[in-house]
């Protein structure tokens, strides 16, 4: 029953970063790039965290991995809105679709 | 459920080829600096697999919680150090 848990987690986890380097990859400007790293990438991390944290079960360790997944889910949105303000301030335009601006 | 965590293992390795060519190849110095992010959230996932793989977890929990702190010291003192300067195109 742990087991399943845990590779329901896991998997799940592994869709979410699958899916965030798929936006890395294909989006067409930094700022829409940030949206797919700072959400879909932090949630699926924080899943397959947990997913190790449910196999390793309630331990010391256990206890450890709980905190690394509060770590990354505190680190990881506010290293990306520094980025984006950074870039923003530093004079980076963002994209605008053509059929927006006729 | 070993096959599993390989499988994963392999597919965070390859996600992180991704991250990796953002990072080598990105038009920006900010793409440059979001996928150094990136592998650097990946490596978490990875390591905490790579401890389930040889049975050592208590080791590689820490390793991996103290990176977890380092990495975000990093990126945020990058990014302040970066701020308003004139960055390329």
């Amino acid at each position: 029953m742990t087991d399943y848990l845990a590779c329901a987690l896991l998997g799940s986890g592994f869709f979410f970063i699958v899916t965030g380097a798929l936006g890395i990859l294909r989006l067409p400007d930094f700022f829409t790039r940030l949206h797919a790293m700072g959400k879909s990438d932090t949630l699926g991390v924080a899943l397959m965290v947990l997913g190790t944290a449910v196999l390793e079960g309630a331990t010391l360790n256990g206890l450890k991995i709980v905190l690394i997944i509060f770590f990354v889910g505190l680190a990881n949105p506010t290293a990306t809105h520094a980025l984006g303000r950074a870039a923003y301030r530093s004079g980076l335009v963002p994209w605008e679709s053509p059929r927006d601006t006729d | 459920m070993n096959t599993f965590i390989w499988a994963l293992t392999v597919g965070i390795a390859l996600t992180m080829l991704v991250s990796l060519y953002r990072l080598l190849h990105g038009p920006t110095l900010w793409d440059r600096l979001s996928g150094l992010g990136l592998v650097g959230t990946k490596t978490i996932v990875l390591v905490l697999l790579m401890g389930r793989i040889t049975g050592r977890e208590d080791i590689f929990v820490d390793i991996t919680l103290s990176y977890t702190l380092i990495s975000f010291i990093g990126a945020l003192a990058l990014a302040k150090y970066f701020e308003g300067k004139e960055t390329g195109p």
